[in-house]
């Protein structure tokens, strides 16, 4: 207890110290000037990124979040602060990561008049955050700063909103005490798993010929990358990831078979619909990883473990739905678990796989034409690397084959925006995850649209002297929506080619180390002076205009219609 | 699965937002709200949420799996109007010719109602009972040609179980 006077403000910054956060992303604005104040007055407790613009601050808040698990925090300014938060927060509820935002608030007696900055930012929020609460007393700081953090990193994570009235960070409160939240007997974070559905799950996975255990990020978030791997060792079962799921299990684990989903890896996908029994752990059966619903699995009994209640039987209604924590549900289920003969299932896998090698791993990876690939770039950076890198990625063509052709020796190795596909996410989310992993390479892929969305954080980069590596694959497209256009709008490329501005200047006037690379011999070394040179460093790397992602199932699709080039 | 009436209940912490939220689960998917009620239950501190919609019964688990996932809400569940007891609280506000003849003694002898209030220009006319018993006494005065003004409670539930009992293991 401390018993001197203090501000609103000065708890709100001692509130976040116990809660452990060292490090605040952000901008000023006019109705948060008492919380900087205290940030100036009390430096030697908290490390303040200025970012630039308030959606950096998020990204760069998630990216933190995603690269170490600890939960990222950003603050910002009343009215347009708070709401240029909005676009990451919804992409921190739908990828489930776990983000504490303080947002300034205009003074308690002027709340709904329209004052200068006013937004009501909690009823914006409400749908795309795990809570929000708006806080108009300094009392209640301490209080609510607890239970933000309680819920924002327990259960399934997500983002949490404080919004905070500018007199509640100027008000003097007589000390300060603080008492971290455990529990709310509205919110149960730690379910208690039922052990007969377990005993089933397990009986199903010893019965199967041809099982697959599908997992998500859940994985990562519950730290269950040891027993997923354990599981799979003892059965001897074929293990495959969502996107978000990728490197909770190094890429070449025998048992790992690849990605799942749109595009994903061949191999998975056939599996998926061949399989008896599916055990899939910690995903949410998106759109983009089941294809056609009614088309899905239909071979497989299912069994879904998640600790996120409504998720169980949301999309698909499993036979066996298992709630709790994905680690804890591995780990009974490994007590029981039988090895079985699985050869011949696994050779579907290195069968399918040799398909997917001749029809386009060669292709994207050794191509016969002159123009570089972006499956070579990222292939070049993965071995040069030995995918012990974090790779960032924005979000399109670029980002899929990044997810296909990177290589993961550790977990929490890939951030990228999921569920929401939000453009611009790639650059801050790399120097958020930089910030908080100093000792790791962090590789930034991103495409000239992408970039070009948050370009201005590279002003971040410069004043931080952030470390991170930017691969920039620049095809003078907005590649995703120009690939969609070539298949299914004959040819029609509506706003999608750009007429870009010389990137390599860009980087030059950031002070950012640069290199452009046309040509394929110049490649490895442009890749390997960036990885061994000290600090950020800019590589532009001029690619196919025309390149498309493969294998494709187009949008709507069952998993067993794959496209493995355009005439397909 | 066809679509039919639902009545969706959740207990709730007494705190300002929770409103918002479970309103936002209907709107999210563009269900229409037929009648919806907020008040206290028997336990202090908490509210009991009283939701009507017209779906079918996947949606109706979707809905509540999705209520129950707001922070702030104990238990949602979702019934079928014989599921557990829902009646409504209807005051009528009528033309006082309904005085005239036996009128109005025919009417209270088919709709058992009470006559709360009177003055020279209207009658105002109490009646409870299920959602179906108020809209026969509803039609019957508008087609009399008697009804002036209507206003209703929307369902008022009683569960099965007592609230302590259904929230077993929660308070």
């Amino acid at each position: 207890m401390e018993q001197k006077k203090i501000s609103g403000a000065e708890a709100l910054l001692f509130s976040l110290n116990a809660e452990g956060v060292d490090t605040l992303f952000g901008y000023p604005g006019g109705t948060i000037i008492p919380l900087y104040d205290a940030l100036y007055v009390h430096a030697d407790r908290m490390r303040h990124i200025l970012t630039r613009h308030e959606q950096g601050a998020i990204h760069a808040a998630q990216g933190f979040a995603r690269a170490s698990g600890r939960t990222g925090v950003c603050i910002a300014t009343s009215g347009p602060g708070a709401t240029n938060l909005l676009t990451g927060i919804a992409d921190a509820m739908i990828d489930s990561t776990p983000v504490v935002c303080i947002t300034a608030q205009v003074p308690v007696n002027a709340l709904g008049t329209d004052f200068f900055q006013e937004a009501d930012i909690i009823s914006m929020t409400s749908p795309v955050t795990k809570w929000n609460y708006q806080v108009t007393s300094a009392a209640e700081i301490a209080p609510a700063i607890s239970r933000a953090f309680f819920l924002a990193g327990t259960g399934r994570p997500g983002p949490v909103v404080i919004d905070i009235t500018k007199n509640a960070l100027v008000e003097m409160l007589d000390g300060f005490e603080y008492e971290k939240c455990k529990e709310l007997r509205c919110y149960n974070d730690h379910p208690v798993i039922d052990t007969d559905a377990l005993e089933r799950a397990v009986e199903l996975l010893n019965g199967a010929e041809r099982p697959l255990i599908i997992f998500g990020q859940g994985i990562k978030l519950s730290g269950a990358e040891k027993q997923l791997r354990e599981l799979s060792e003892r059965g001897n079962i074929p293990m495959a990831s969502t996107v978000l799921g990728l490197s909770a299990v190094p890429s070449e684990h025998p048992n790992f078979v690849g990605m799942v989903g749109m595009h994903g890896n061949v191999a998975p996908n056939r599996m998926t619909q061949q399989a008896d029994v599916i055990l899939a752990v910690g995903m949410r059966f998106s759109d983009r990883v089941t294809g056609k619903i009614g088309e899905y699995a239909k071979q497989a009994r299912l069994i879904h473990v998640d600790i996120d209640a409504s998720e169980l039987g949301r999309i698909i209604t499993p036979e066996i739905a298992i709630l709790g924590d994905a680690a804890e549900a591995l780990a009974a289920m490994k007590r029981t678990i039988e090895a079985r003969d699985r050869s011949a299932w696994f050779g579907v896998a290195a069968e399918q796989f040799a398909l997917e090698q001749r029809e386009v791993i060669s292709k994207d990876l050794r191509p016969t034409k002159e123009r570089v690939t972006m499956g070579e770039v990222i292939d070049g950076v993965a071995r040069a690397t030995g995918g012990d890198a974090i790779i960032v990625t924005d979000v399109g063509q670029h980002q899929m084959e990044a997810a296909r052709y990177s290589r993961f020796a550790r977990t929490r190795s890939l951030i990228t925006s999921g569920g929401l596909g939000t453009m611009g996410y790639g650059l801050p989310a790399a120097i958020g995850a930089k910030i908080a992993m100093p000792n790791r390479q962090v590789v930034l892929f991103c495409g000239d649209g992408g970039l070009q969305m948050t370009i201005q954080e590279l002003g971040t980069v410069l004043e931080w002297k952030v470390g991170v590596k930017i691969v920039l694959l620049n095809n003078s497209f907005l590649g995703m929506v120009r690939q969609w256009q070539q298949l299914f709008f004959e040819r029609r490329y509506s706003s999608t080619p750009m007429t870009n501005p010389d990137f390599q200047k860009i980087a030059d006037a950031y002070e950012i180390h640069h290199r452009l690379v046309e040509k394929r011999e110049d490649l490895a070394a442009a890749i390997g002076e960036m990885l061994a040179t000290p600090g950020a460093y800019f590589v532009e790397v001029k690619v196919d205009e025309e390149d498309c992602v493969f294998p494709m199932i187009p949008g709507g699709a069952a998993l067993s219609d794959i496209m493995f080039n355009e005439s397909l | 699965m066809e679509n039919r009436e639902y009545i969706i209940s959740a207990f709730t912490e007494n705190h300002p937002g929770i409103l918002f939220r479970v309103a936002s689960v209907f709107l999210r998917r563009k269900i229409n709200i037929e009648s919806f009620k907020v008040s206290d239950s028997p336990v202090r501190g908490i509210s009991l949420f009283t939701i009507v919609a017209v779906v079918d019964e996947a949606m109706a688990r979707v809905l509540v799996q999705q209520i129950n996932r707001i922070v702030g809400v104990l238990k949602s569940s979702y019934y079928t109007a014989d599921g557990l007891l829902s009646q409504e609280v209807a005051l009528f506000k009528v033309r006082k010719a309904i005085l005239r003849g036996d009128t109005f003694e025919q009417i209270s002898r088919k709709h058992p109602l009470r006559l709360l209030q009177m003055n020279g220009e209207y009658l105002v006319l109490r009646k409870s009972g299920y959602k179906e018993e108020i809209d026969a006494l509803r039609d019957e005065l508008k087609e009399r040609g008697l009804l002036m003004e209507l206003s209703r409670s929307g369902s008022i539930i009683l569960h099965r179980e007592t609230v302590e009992k259904s929230m077993d293991g929660i308070l």
